[in-house]
């Protein structure tokens, strides 16, 4: 101190006084413009050269995609009763690092999801690293709730859909299912899923650190629900008929079966149930059961045996082949065809188109047949929809198979007058029968209310399928083989089949399919009903005997729901039961 | 152009203050309203309910700036230059007082805040002022012995090395770093040796060094800003939200109030990290319109003080100086940190960040240098 005061003395001359030299600004500014250069140069190289990386940094960091299920479309029955319906649900979702970080959470948390706390935290720890992770799915919304008022940080839920089939197996392979994620699997869910669908909504969100929502970015694109889907099906119909296929199906021990009923005048379908059941709400058992799943209507196909008679005695007389009181000779009830010999019960002798029908002759089926030919046959058969999917809407159904007349000869044209080497799905036989119910033209099934969107297409004249009804109706009467199909009050026409099953090349002795399909009132038919029933094994196998109740009770419970009105002073009602024939 | 109003009774007139700093001053101070508006809109909305709460606030304070700016433009230079010792004495006082607890306000680990009751003050904001003015006088006073011997310069440094020394123990590395370089310049403008002046730098850099071993965290962020991507989601997330917000601005910005980043995802965002938003909503051309406003305001102190310097008010030159080495540097250095090139560290943006004690005595500064202005025209005038 002392040495400086010294030195400062010492040399006074050499302090220049007043304002420093320009230079000490010059030098002091040159490094500030300096700074200045550079960090203009650092903003051109952040906003300019480096901005698509920084871009893509704040997009990957904080903006997420948010999909918002748009709910799914209801399955309706026509009166708006649901089928199937999405009940909004909560999906627990969360960060693992962020509530790792607060182990003061995990164990209430842990409790609420009835889990161990060490069971969560281990399965947290193994995610560690991840962002998003379910930690339960499809919760009810009171149970989120509880969830979610723990306040745990990095605990979010996500809204989901869960479908749920108030009708339950009833509906079952009608309806049929969606996956976990919502997306159609089976059944009508699949056939109907672009309309059933809804559009995600998608928001572009800031979400913070712990993925908390911060703000909506300007992209977004509101979720459309998807469209409600309202079927033919009549519920009550539905429920009824599938009861007493049920109940047929148990009392015959048999293998399973399908029931149809429809409503003559628009082709829609009322009832459509099927057998073996299964409970799509109940997810964890479903993989046990998939053979259940599948709806035997559309996707099996069977011989349909005696049930084609009707069908071709309609051709043969609008071909003008035959007329309507021919009478054909059966002789003792056995004609041989080449080397197929084909019988009857009995000999019915010289019988006309009504009796051949009543009691099924299949010997006087073969002499129509041949009579037609196979080219005709065919033609007859094409034209009542044999070969063809019927167009109802349901996924995957099968066209049943006509082979080609040529490969037939005399054998296979006789085999086709009475229904075998050829093979049809229930709907295919239904929609063939509802030529005749609806005086002679095609008019397709339909299983979305207000019936197809196909035209009526004339296949026989009115007067000719009024004829063949008319014929019909002596199958429910006493001599025929359906008497058990009456329903009192109403004139039915329909027709049984009894149908050994294919194997191996050759016939079943003991397996067995039982048909029956009618309509009613036989005048004018307002509904159309089928019944199989696959494989009974109590015994009794005739469809007269096994599938012909059932149509009666179904029918005459269908009769009233459609308020058809019953026949006046008529008697049918007492006579039941007392037929000597069947198949 | 804030003034005017009748200033006579205060001594002096609005025509007579300095028009090249003021207009420059004023767009900055207009431009950090509009800031403190767009960038705290999220922030404000979440925790206050009010949207323009802290716009409000900040109006408040720049109200109050003004009056103080005011209030020094009104007062000689020579009650300043006389009073040095108690300016001095005030300064390490202030400092030294927050640093107790009960007394000094704690904000996330760092005690920097008097609680005056009604409203906060950062110490350090009051003392710099007062620790340019000590200088300034001493640098007048000891003229001959700071130009011509190390003793000049080191006596100074004394109760300098004492405030610096009370800031890291608050911690506030910015600030002291920027009351050292600050100082540093404005003694090497008044003429102390080049290599005295060497010396003491390399003394003074070693001893930050010295202290940043010892606190780990500094040396941490340090590493943390030269690589920020490798810590992006502990210590250097805010710097990674700081430069996508600079680079989502590209050329001509987002838009006012189209700053995504400012949603609640920059941390700091109407007071630090003010910068990276104003680059986010106006992009590269926006930068440069900002540094082009810090130049002139560079420029027209340095014309002030030099100015000042020939007319012989040396005192008024030295810390016009000051004020306009310390409002230049602590804006590049904020902008620094804020695009990645500096360490992290807690500086506001001068006029433009949200906060009171910085508005007001970055007012009351600006107050003074334009007292300056006053006193030099007035001297070149023969008034």
């Amino acid at each position: 101190m002392s040495l400086s005061k010294s030195q400062a003395r010492n040399k006074p001359a050499e302090v220049p006084a007043g304002p420093a030299p320009a230079w000490r600004q010059h030098v002091l500014v040159g490094l500030l413009v300096l700074g200045f250069v550079a960090l203009g140069l650092r903003a051109f190289e952040l906003q300019v050269r480096d901005r698509d990386f920084l871009l893509a940094e704040g997009e990957r960091r904080h903006v997420r995609t948010l999909l918002e299920p748009g709910g799914r479309g209801a399955v309706r029955d026509r009166h708006g009763a649901p089928l199937a319906l999405s009940a909004p649900v909560e999906s627990i979702w969360v960060v693992p690092s962020a509530l790792l970080a607060e182990p003061a959470y995990i164990a209430p948390l842990a409790n609420l999801l009835e889990m161990q706390r060490g069971e969560l935290q281990a399965e947290l720890e193994k995610r560690r690293g991840r962002q998003f992770y379910y930690l339960k799915r499809q919760l009810p919304p009171s149970e989120a709730r509880r969830i979610l008022d723990l306040d745990a940080p990095g605990v979010f839920s996500q809204r989901e859909y869960r479908r749920y089939y108030p009708a339950g197996e009833v509906t079952a392979q009608l309806v049929g299912l969606c996956n976990i994620d919502g997306v159609g699997q089976e059944g009508l869910e699949r056939g109907f899923d672009s309309l059933l669908a809804g559009s995600p909504g998608q928001r572009l969100v800031i979400q913070d650190r712990l993925g908390r929502v911060v703000d909506d970015l300007d992209e977004f694109r509101a979720s459309r629900p998807g469209q409600d889907v309202d079927l033919s099906i009549d519920l009550r119909l539905q429920h009824y008929a599938y009861g007493e296929l049920k109940a047929a199906v148990s009392a015959h021990n048999a293998k399973g079966g399908v029931i149809l009923v429809a409503d003559v005048q628009t082709g829609e379908i009322l009832a459509l149930a099927t057998q073996p059941g299964f409970n799509p709400n109940n997810r964890n058992s479903l993989g046990e059961n998939r053979a259940a799943w599948r709806n035997r209507a559309a996707l099996d196909q069977f011989e349909p045996g005696s049930t084609v008679k009707p069908l071709m005695l309609a051709a043969a007389l609008q071909n003008n082949i035959i007329d309507a009181s021919e009478q054909i000779d059966t002789g003792n009830g056995w004609i041989k065809v080449g080397r197929l010999q084909v019988r009857d019960h009995r000999g019915y002798g010289q019988i006309g188109l009504t009796e051949l029908l009543a009691k099924s002759s299949n010997v006087g089926a073969v002499k129509v047949g041949m009579l037609m030919g196979a080219d005709r046959l065919f033609d007859a058969y094409r034209a009542f929809g044999f070969g063809y999917s019927t167009a109802s809407g349901f996924p995957g159904e099968v066209a049943g198979q006509l082979t080609s007349p040529y490969e037939w000869g005399d054998v296979g044209t006789a085999t086709a007058s009475y229904g075998y080497g050829m093979s049809v799905t229930a709907l295919q036989l239904a929609q063939a029968y509802m030529v005749l119910a609806a005086d002679g033209v095609r008019r397709t099934l339909s299983l979305v209310k207000g019936g197809s969107q196909f035209e009526d297409e004339r296949i026989i004249s009115a007067e000719v399928a009024a004829q063949v009804r008319e014929m019909l109706t002596a199958v429910v009467q006493p001599g025929g083989t359906g008497t058990r199909a009456a329903v009192p009050g109403y004139r039915v026409a329909g027709k049984t089949g009894t149908v050994r099953k294919a194997e191996g090349g050759g016939y079943a002795e003991d397996r067995h399919q039982s048909l029956f399909v009618g309509m009613l009132p036989a005048d004018q038919p307002r509904l159309l009903s089928l019944v199989v029933i696959d494989e009974p094994r109590s015994g009794v196998y005739y469809g007269g005997l096994v599938a012909a109740p059932v149509f009666s009770r179904v029918a005459s419970s269908a009769a009233r729901l459609l308020q058809i009105a019953p026949v006046e002073g008529d008697h049918s009602i007492a006579r039941v039961a007392v037929g000597d024939s069947h198949s | 152009m804030n003034l005017r109003l009748n200033l006579a009774p205060l001594g002096f007139r609005p025509a007579d203050l300095d028009r090249g700093l003021l207009w420059p001053l004023g767009l900055l101070m207009a431009l950090g309203l509009v800031m403190v508006a767009s960038s705290s809109v999220a922030v404000a909305e979440r925790y206050t309910g009010e949207s323009f709460h802290f716009l409000y606030k900040q109006l408040v304070f720049m109200g109050i700036g003004l009056a103080a700016a005011g209030l020094l433009l009104s007062i000689p230079l020579a009650i300043w230059e006389r009073s040095s010792f108690v300016l001095l004495a005030a300064a390490l006082l202030v400092l030294a007082v927050v640093l107790f607890p009960g007394i000094g306000h704690e904000v996330n680990g760092a005690r920097r805040w008097l609680n005056l009751g009604f409203v906060q003050l950062q110490a350090s904001e009051p003392a710099r002022l007062a620790l340019f003015m000590y200088l300034s006088a001493y640098a007048v006073r000891r003229a001959s012995e700071l130009r011509s011997s190390w003793t000049g310069l080191a006596k100074p440094l004394l109760p300098l090395g004492a405030a610096v020394m009370l800031l890291l123990l608050e911690p506030d590395f910015g600030a002291s770093a920027v009351l050292m370089a600050v100082s540093f310049m404005m003694l090497f403008m008044a003429g102390a040796r080049l290599r005295d002046l060497a010396v003491v730098g390399v003394l003074a850099l070693g001893a930050f060094g010295a202290l940043m071993v010892a606190a780990p965290y500094r040396v941490e962020r340090l590493l943390t800003f030269r690589d920020p991507w490798a810590h992006a989601f502990d210590g250097g997330f805010q710097l990674t939200q700081s430069l996508i917000a600079i680079g989502r601005g590209e050329w001509f910005g987002v838009g006012l109030g189209n700053s995504v980043q400012k949603l609640l995802y920059l941390p700091e965002t109407h007071t630090d990290f003010i910068f990276a938003i104003f680059a986010e909503e106006f992009g590269l051309l926006g930068v440069v319109g900002l540094l082009v406003l810090l130049g002139l305001i560079l420029r027209a102190s340095m014309r002030i003080a030099s100015a000042s310097a020939e007319q012989g008010l040396l005192f008024g030159s030295y810390l016009a100086y000051a004020i306009g080495f310390w409002v230049v540097l602590q804006a590049l250095l904020n902008i620094g940190v804020n695009m990645g090139v500096l360490p992290t560290k807690g500086l506001p943006l001068p006029f433009v960040s949200y906060g009171g004690s910085s508005m007001v005595m970055s007012c009351a500064a600006m107050g003074l240098m334009l007292r300056v202005a006053l006193e030099t025209a007035r001297k070149e005038a023969g008034r």
